[in-house]
């Protein structure tokens, strides 16, 4: 790079440990040009994070100088610490030899049953092994202690997506809400879980919980859309075999008696869900004026 | 504008935090010399409330300028801004058997 601003990557860096996002590319090519260049000694002590987190994402990319020199600098700093032995434990997973980290594991929790860190890369370990069912187990039984982190909740929601047992996940994304109910990205993943395991009617009210924490949320639109269609078909499936049968036919104003939402009510949620679509992209310049009739005739025909 | 913003704001806010030192030690100064003199006076020298007063002016324009850009008090707003990979991300539990370490050649 001809122009290093480092103060530009040291907030980048920072952001990124906040939020723990996975761009490992990133944070190795920053990380590099921070360490090898000098510029390690302007952080203080935030430099022993940076560290880490350029450790992690060295493994991720098997730049392993760069990951040993990491390792080495914070072994000199901290030896025997916990936190630094839980990093040599995913040095050895990286490297495929998962049988010795587990054991390198079970000593760290010998001296210490709390250390929540060697836990959890217990955990990852037995994914990383395919051993499903002892991760979902020791997950389980950690989360009986720590009912409270969200982190494990999601995790075990996704091994249970993994395995296709849509209502165990769906139990652990209630969890999650309870304790997050105002994030719409948790609603979002609870409502495609209901659409995938064929709950439309509870899908339909997820989504629009979705769209009602965060306006014009265009995933969740698509949900609303797909999910009022999906209720109106059944309705009208249902409606032209009563028509068969000797009953009457139900009046558009009752109530479904398959969703439980009335009919006029579906309609009004699936023309006012088009019509925020298509104000989102009409929105957008850059995109060309045959996608934007391309959509529209979708939409209609969805 | 926003690139100078900040030194300017650092320089308003050097000001204004020499003029507070400066007036505070002529108040201590001056009630020195009013113990010296033996006479009871109410109020402080004109002057001298005078620098107090615009100390604190300049202070809070300086802070103004040097404070990083506010955030939104409303959560929906902050939300927005989120994307899946913030918050979906698990970092606790990942694993490295992916072809990150297959694809990339080893340094």
């Amino acid at each position: 790079m001809s122009q290093f601003n480092f103060a530009k990557a040291s907030a980048t860096l920072q952001d990124l440990r906040k939020t723990g996002e996975r761009k490992s590319a990133l944070v190795v090519s920053l990380g590099e040009t921070i360490i090898t260049k000098g510029h390690a000694n302007k952080l203080g002590d935030e430099v022993w994070s940076m560290y880490e987190q350029v450790f992690i994402a060295a493994l991720d990319l098997r730049s392993n100088s760069l990951a040993k020199t990491c390792l080495e600098k914070l072994e000199t700093r901290f030896p025997g610490s916990p936190r630094v032995k839980i990093l040599q434990g995913m040095e050895l997973e990286a490297e495929g030899k998962l049988d010795i980290a587990i054991e390198l594991y079970k000593n760290i929790l010998e001296e210490d049953e709390t250390n929540v860190a060697a836990t959890k890369r217990m955990i990852a370990s037995s994914k990383a092994k395919g051993q499903w069912q002892e991760a979902i187990d020791s997950l389980s039984k950690y989360l009986d202690t720590y009912y409270n982190d969200t982190e494990a909740w999601l995790e075990l929601s996704a091994l249970y997506l993994q395995q296709h047992l849509y209502q165990q996940a769906r139990f652990c994304l209630e969890e999650v809400i309870l304790l997050q109910p105002q994030n719409h990205l948790y609603h979002l993943k609870y409502a495609e879980i209901l659409y995938t395991s064929d709950n439309i009617a509870l899908a339909l009210r997820e989504f629009c919980r979705v769209v009602e924490l965060c306006d014009d949320y265009l995933r969740g639109l698509y949900g609303i859309k797909l999910c009022t269609q999906r209720l109106l078909n059944l309705e009208t499936a249902s409606n032209s075999s009563q028509q068969t049968s000797a009953k009457p036919p139900t009046s558009t104003s009752a109530v479904s008696p398959i969703s439980g939402y009335d009919v006029k009510t579906l309609y009004d949620l699936n023309a006012l869900a088009t019509e925020r679509i298509l104000h989102a992209y009409s929105r957008q310049r850059e995109s060309g004026d045959d996608l934007k009739v391309f959509i529209k005739e979708w939409l209609q025909v969805l | 504008m926003s690139s100078s913003s900040p030194t300017l704001g650092r320089i308003l806010c050097t000001l204004g935090f020499l003029l507070l030192i400066h007036s505070s030690y002529s108040t201590y100064e001056h009630l020195s010399y009013l113990k010296v003199v033996e006479k009871v006076e109410k109020d402080l020298p004109l002057d001298v409330t005078i620098e107090t007063l615009v100390s604190v002016a300049i202070f809070s324009i300086g802070i103004v300028l040097l404070a990083s850009p506010l955030k939104e008090i409303l959560m929906k707003t902050e939300m927005a801004k989120q994307t899946i990979e913030k918050i979906d991300t698990r970092p606790s539990f990942i694993t490295f058997d992916h072809r990150g370490r297959i694809l990339t050649p080893e340094e």
